[in-house]
């Protein structure tokens, strides 16, 4: 039995052991030495069981692949011959030798090698010390998007980091009583963890409310499910803070002291709709009802006020160091403005917006504030902290594109209402990506401005503004929450690219092409919004160097593949444990193991060793073995008292380099004290040590910092969003306008569903055609795993309803003369796809439902399946693009009887 | 004494496929084989909708219907309570498989991998050709529990000697364990928690129980009408509702149908002898062509059983097995015939005669006794195909008697027989019809027997009816009449045998007899403003 970890969804890495007999993997199991320590007993799910089929695959790719059609397109066979890996390796080496000769950027600024992988960081568990190449080359382009970032949890990424350091929101289970959840697919996505925490919540008494079009795994795991109209989210969570603050008693249901204390909720508003400010210190004002003045938000405050009107004098700070100077003015705390801003969302509302019984909206509410228990506390690992039994959670398609910064804050501002947002039982993060260090989200709360946490805007001040993009999806010209770190290219517009290499907006800088793409992991021409329209702009790269697992409908275009070495055949080193995406709440952290079980099938190739032979034909050897000692592979190699680092003049092969890792994540994890090399590890998998619960809780370390939660007003976004608009407008650009209207202190909620419904008219057809909303949900069995050519998760997934036809409404399908299993073709304004219908009573009549993403037609087994997919329905464009830079998965189509 | 079984929680199972993968890669099935299965189940119309998944495979019952059929032993039941499988004694008779009422078993005839015929290198090696051609089930795991005893491991409690679709559930709905250990995990929750039995009214007492309660939060509720609707019930995308078997096929049916009229005409031919209507080599000719038809029938099962060459275990359990104890009344009955024609006693004619009713009343008894085939398993079914056999033995003999009488005596005795049996059989089927629901026999296997009613009451008993009355009425035409009269009789007991075990042979399927009120308008749960 050898020990390995599965991390090809986000929610890992989690373990596993693989049967091998005479050198054949030959079946798996759980890694049970993990049970009491891994948040899910050291199990793992549905997909991690396809990995010994996946290694056996006969469609593998098992040497590297030239093409020799240098027509490039769905409708040209690439004629892909096999080569050696020298002819193979010299041929990318001498392209991206040519490529370095003119230097890294073109003339138009653009990086000349552009680089895309998979979703949520999965693919650098399985890419060796190849981010050690990608390190030592330098610039690059990563903002060209397969269907993460944007089209990810894209708001909730932004916006979670910044309001609480969740770069992925979840709820603490473990100590939850109430949820409500908007879509959130969690019991498909969750991961393990997630999935066995919410099953003990649910035994214990967890009452999970889910608000969503189709009755998803998670919604048939919940105790209510409320079919709400598409895209109007953010309507539902607006009545239910309606009802909080303006029908309820407010003040008894609410955590007032959070209110005060924790949030900006005091800080006074000025005319202009900035903070009032003390005019010498610049600090935003707090009305002290005590005292009967205002006073800095950092001073001493007997009695903050929430409400009512107060004459101050002050200075607002507006856009570009706007001044406005005020001298006994009426000023209102921003739970006033707060409290009449959302006074026009009234339940019943909502309750239209929504198409949801006005009275589910109100029990809603009242069941949330009455299982939140204001004033309860837990002790944690002997530290007393307050337990607010309640959470919101958002799904993908909720929080991604138009709505998502209004369902986003809705869900935040509620979790405050009741002072359950990063305390025991409530709404919590996970883990940063856009904050440093990357490592511990905790200490990535570093005192801001105006009491607040700081965050990494990317600038929109004039002087420091990037006025021309220096990728191709512009994020730190366009999008300044998505701040600049390694993810941020990742998370800017990252479908953009795609759209503006065929149609630019004006005035926009010519886009040129990347000299050289380079593909790991990822299918964009399947997995992104209008793939069919992605798979065209591939084409027309000049060279594409994929890594290849099966042929594929991107590396179709490939012009050279290299075949890596699989999941169980190559080395690497995962961290484990601590905090991280879904669920992954553990009382350890540590390192893990992922090693040969099995000799690589044919030629394939350790990634590792791959990315060390292209630095060394490349004559950036020493670079490479730098940025390995840096840590760009997994953690630094040298430290404070450490050094294991590799000689940085001479090529080592991967299990060296991983055998040096092992000794300084063993060191890591012992202090010093047992370090352990790459033998250990290949026998025991997996080495640890304690972590504290407390440090799952962003709570404590707020109030022992002196920090206050950004909520409920967004000064700040409202302020970057007045100079986004000059900087843009400067340069000539007005097609950013919609978006800008998006930085508001305190969101209005949008007609958003209407953005969908007229998009037909932008391409000049009538939305009256599309009669119906398409969404698309989680596939546990698929997702992430690049296993659509394996008939065994095939013969698995089909078990759950979806996975073989679109899911239509019995009824409606009834009026559309479409019965259970007849082929149907899908279209919308921009593309159409087929597939048969499965007819289920757990959707609403005016939606459909397509899991996973489908539609291959060059994916060995899976270009047989015949199944319907939302992203040949969907489109690229500015008008669907919210300010955050992220669209949805959502589309009006029309649906008919497909002749047999 | 032990007594191993399973909870599985209704309320946990997120119907992930994860045990079922997990199974599959411990058991090393075959391509669309799955030992445990999970279904997703849709409840309810839209708006007031509930989804649930549910885990379902061999209930690895404490009466086992699987067992007492199983003409060879290969299936049995240890003191443990596991229900085993012998893989090397197995003809592949499926007796097993239509005899269990939760769609547990199945088998596979051909080697096949998941990428067509060419198997990889790990299909290669975990292949099992043994279990080609015979029944296959889930076995507990049954590998791992015999190893707890020299670990000393307790399966339910250690990973490495519990089942592996429990070890790898990651939600924990799935709980192995010792029911007769009080204080086990799964004897706790069983007695703390409120469960079901799967079809507790068929008497199996399976032992997976299911869970569908958590206080506070979800109630437990039955059924409702849309739920048990023929309309929904019928949906052939409801995963509840058991399809049409396919183990036994229409050569399996061939020996109901040849072996049936062949054991009738042969008892018929007896009762001619006793009343001196033919004579002694006129009934052994019958005998004769009576075994050659039964011969044809039997040679059809040959041709469907799995493991061919292994017929003959067929005979090693009389104790139990309806389908041993007819291969008895068979290799009684041709030996006899032969001796018949060398040694011309009565007393062998006498024995063919009772091998014949044996062998009928046998067959009678096999389909009973298959629990999981509802419109097979009704108390009538043998006397139904008793009679239906009788009726046509009487008719294969109108057909026959102008071969060896010219008189109208035996004719006319035949119209009267005749005409009483299908007046019985009219009646048999018509109850058979009538009580079809209440017998538990689904909407679509009813459609069936209803579809088929009109031929069935048509050929087998208005037209054998009405022609053997003309007969007696006009006895210059009795030879003919009678011939064709008990042509109809032949066709349509055929038509309705065919009938039943061909097409209203609908598996029981699976229900709910309570589920957990979760889901949408009246399903949500109810309204709580504290969890306490």
């Amino acid at each position: 039995m050898v020990p390995l970890y599965c991390n090809q969804c986000v929610c890992g890495p989690d373990l596993f052991k693989v049967e091998v007999r005479d050198g054949v993997a030959l079946r798996m199991t759980p890694n049970h030495d993990l049970e009491g320590i891994h948040p899910a007993g050291g199990r793992v799910c549905v997909k991690a069981y396809g990995l010994v089929q996946k290694t056996y695959n006969p469609n593998r790719l098992t040497q590297p692949l030239k093409r020799t059609n240098p027509k490039k397109g769905k409708e040209h066979d690439p004629g892909f011959v096999p080569i050696s890996w020298d002819e193979a390796l010299d041929l990318v080496a001498e392209k991206l030798n040519a490529i370095r000769a003119k230097g890294l950027r073109d003339e138009e600024g653009y990086p000349r090698v552009a680089a895309t992988f998979g979703g949520g960081g999965t693919p650098t568990r399985y890419m060796g010390t190849f981010p050690a190449f990608l390190s030592a080359w330098g610039v690059l382009d990563q903002g060209y998007g397969s269907g993460q970032g944007a089209k990810c949890f894209h708001s909730e990424h932004l916006y979670g980091e910044f309001w609480h350091r969740a770069f992925t929101v979840v709820v603490d289970s473990l100590n939850c009583d109430y949820v409500i959840n908007f879509g959130s697919n969690h019991e498909a996505s969750g991961g393990v963890s997630g999935v066995w925490r919410q099953a003990d919540a649910r035994s214990r008494g967890l009452k999970r409310v889910q608000v969503e079009p189709h009755l998803s795994v998670t919604g048939a795991l919940s105790g209510e499910w409320v079919p709400i109209k598409p895209k109007t989210d953010a309507a539902f969570l607006y009545g239910l803070i309606h009802r909080i603050l303006l029908e309820r008693d407010w003040q008894a249901v609410c955590d007032v002291r959070f209110l005060k204390e924790d949030t900006n909720s005091p800080y006074l508003v000025g005319p202009h709709g900035y903070f009032m400010r003390d005019t010498v210190s610049g600090k935003p004002l707090i009305w002290d009802t005590a005292a009967q003045c205002a006073k800095p938000y950092d001073a001493s405050i007997s009695d903050a006020a929430l409400t009512g009107s107060y004459c101050v004098s002050g200075e607002e700070h507006g856009p570009d160091g706007e001044r406005w100077q005020h001298t006994e003015i009426q000023a209102q705390p921003s739970f006033e403005r707060l409290r009449e801003h959302m006074r026009k969302y009234t339940p019943e509302w909502a309750a239209a917006e929504c198409d949801v019984p006005v009275e589910t909206i109100r029990r809603v509410a009242d069941e949330f504030v009455a299982h939140a228990r204001v004033g309860a506390t837990i002790e944690i690992d002997g530290q007393t902290l307050p337990h607010r039994p309640v959470g919101v959670m958002l799904g993908k398609g909720v929080n991604n594109g138009w709505g998502g910064y209004q369902a986003m804050w809705g869900r935040t501002l509620l979790a405050s209402l009741v002072g359950a947002l990063e305390v025991p039982g409530g709404t919590m993060g996970t883990k940063v990506r856009l904050n440093r260090p990357a490592d511990n989200r905790l200490k990535s709360a570093t005192h801001g401005e105006d009491g607040f946490m700081h965050y990494p805007f990317n600038s929109t001040l004039k002087a420091d503004w990037q006025s021309k993009p220096h990728i191709r999806n512009a994020y730190k010209m366009l999008v300044p929450l998505a701040a600049n770190s390694p993810w941020s290219a990742a998370l800017g517009p990252a479908h953009l690219p795609w759209l503006f290499q065929h149609k630019a907006p004006a005035p926009w800088p010519r886009q040129t092409l990347p000299e050289m793409w380079i593909c790991y992991r990822t299918n964009p021409a399947i997995s992104s919004w209008n793939a069919p329209e992605v798979a065209k702009r591939i084409a027309e790269f000049p060279f594409m160097l994929a890594f290849g697992y099966t042929l594929d409908e991107s590396n179709w275009m490939a012009d050279v593949i290299l075949p890596e070495a699989s999941d169980l055949e190559s080395w690497q080193l995962s961290r484990i444990g601590g905090t991280g995406s879904a669920e992954q709440f553990w009382h350890h952290q540590g390192w893990a193991l992922r090693q040969p079980a099995v000799a690589p099938a044919g030629d394939c190739k350790d990634m590792s060793d791959i990315a060390t032979e292209l630095a060394k034909r490349t004559g950036l050897l020493r670079e490479y073995n730098e940025a390995i000692n840096r840590g760009s592979a997994a953690m630094a190699l040298r430290g404070k008292d450490y050094d294991y680092a590799l000689d940085p003049d001479i090529a080592h092969d991967s299990k060296s380099i991983w055998n040096a890792v092992a000794k300084a994540a063993s060191h890591e994890v012992s202090a010093g004290a047992d370090v352990k090399d790459l033998d250990w590890f290949s026998e025991h998998g997996f080495m640890i040590r304690p972590f504290s619960q407390l440090e799952w809780y962003l709570y404590p370390r707020m109030k022992s910092t002196g920090l206050r939660f950004e909520l409920p007003y967004q000064e700040r976004i409202q302020r970057h969003g007045a100079q986004l608009e000059r900087r843009l407008h400067e340069v000539g650009i007005q097609w950013w306008d919609p978006q800008l209207k998006e930085y508001e202190a305190l969101p209005e909620y949008l007609r958003f569903p209407d953005i969908w419904e007229h998009y037909a008219t932008e391409l000049g057809r009538d939305p009256a055609e599309f009669p119906l909303w398409a969404l698309t949900a989680r596939s546990m069995q698929y997702a992430w795993g690049a296993n659509v050519g394996l008939p065994l998760i095939r013969e698995v997934a089909q078990n759950v309803a979806g996975h073989d036809g679109v899911i239509i409404n019995r009824a409606t399908a009834k009026r559309l003369g479409i019965a259970d299993g007849d082929p149907i073709v899908l279209e919308s304004a921009s593309g159409t796809t087929r597939g048969r219908a499965t007819l289920r009573e757990g959707i609403r009549p005016d939606t459909v439902l397509l899991i996973g993403q489908f539609d291959h037609w060059a994916t060995p087994v899976a270009k047989d399946f015949g199944v319907a997919s939302l992203n040949s329905l969907t489109d690229l464009a500015v008008s669907l693009t919210d300010a955050t830079g992220s669209g949805a998965d959502i589309m009006r189509v029309s649906v008919k009887k497909a002749p047999r | 004494m032990k007594r191993y079984g399973m909870i599985v929680d209704l309320n946990r199972c997120v119907g992930c496929q994860t045990c079922t993968i997990a199974c599959k890669h411990s058991n090393d099935t075959p391509p669309g084989v799955q030992w445990r299965r999970v279904l997703d189940v849709e409840q309810g119309q839209y708006p007031d909708v509930e989804r649930l998944f549910l885990v379902t495979g061999c209930q690895h019952c404490a009466e086992p219907s699987c067992v007492p059929v199983c003409p060879t032993g290969a299936t049995r039941q240890r003191e443990d309570g596991l229900v085993t499988m012998n893989y090397d004694l197995c003809i592949g008779c499926a007796s097993c498989a239509v005899a269990c009422p939760y769609q547990a078993r199945t088998i596979v005839h051909e080697q096949h991998g998941y990428y067509a015929d060419t198997l990889t290198k790990q299909e290669e090696k975990t292949a099992h050709t043994d279990r080609l051609g015979v029944a296959n089930k889930c076995t507990f795991c049954i590998e791992r529990i015999d190893t707890a005893h020299t670990q000393g491991l307790t399966p339910g409690v250690d990973p490495d000697v519990t089942p592996a679709c429990a070890v790898s559930c990651i939600t924990q709905a799935i709980r192995f364990g010792d029911f007769a250990d009080p204080n086990s995990t799964v004897s706790q929750l069983a007695r703390d928690e409120r469960s079901f039995q799967m079809h507790a009214e068929l008497g199996n007492d399976p032992q997976i129980k299911y869970l569908y309660e958590v206080p506070q939060a979800t109630p437990g509720r039955g059924p409702d009408a849309i739920d048990v609707s023929d309309e929904r019930l019928s949906d052939p995308a409801n995963p509840l509702v058991g399809q049409r078997q396919t183990f036994w096929d229409y050569r399996a049916a061939m020996n109901f149908i040849l072996g049936g009229m062949a054991a009738g005409l042969m008892l018929c031919a007896w009762w001619a002898a006793q009343l001196q209507l033919i004579e002694v080599q006129a009934h052994r000719q019958i005998n004769l062509a009576a075994a050659a038809v039964m011969a044809i029938g039997l040679f059809f099962v040959f041709l469907k059983i799995g493991r061919k060459l292994r017929f003959l275990f067929v005979l090693l359990r009389p104790q139990s097995s309806w389908m041993t104890r007819e291969t008895w009344c068979v290799a009684a009955l041709y030996p006899a015939i032969a001796i018949s024609f060398v040694w011309p006693q009565a007393v062998w004619m006498h024995c063919i005669a009772l091998a014949a009713a044996g062998f009928l009343y046998c067959q009678g008894r096999i389909l009973q006794a298959s629990k999981g085939i509802p419109a097979w398993r009704v108390a009538r079914m043998p006397m139904m195909l008793i009679c239906t056999g009788i009726a046509e033995g009487i008719g294969l003999l109108a057909l026959l008697t102008a071969q060896y009488t010219t008189q109208n005596t035996l004719p006319m005795y035949l119209c009267i027989a005749g005409a009483l049996f299908a007046l019985l059989n009219a009646v048999f089927w018509w109850q058979y019809v009538r009580q079809a629901r209440a017998n538990g026999i689904g909407p679509l296997a009813r459609a069936d027997l209803i579809k088929a009613t009109p031929i069935v009451h048509g050929l087998a008993h208005l037209a054998p009816l009405g022609l053997y009355a003309l007969a007696l009425a006009k006895p210059e035409t009795m030879h003919a009449l009678t011939a064709i009269a008990g042509l109809c009789a032949v066709a349509g007991g055929a038509w309705w045998k065919f009938v039943v075990i061909t097409r209203a042979c609908h598996q029981q399927g699976f229900a709910l007899p309570m589920v957990p009120q979760r889901g949408s308008g009246q399903r949500a749960a109810p309204a709580r403003y504290a969890l306490n």
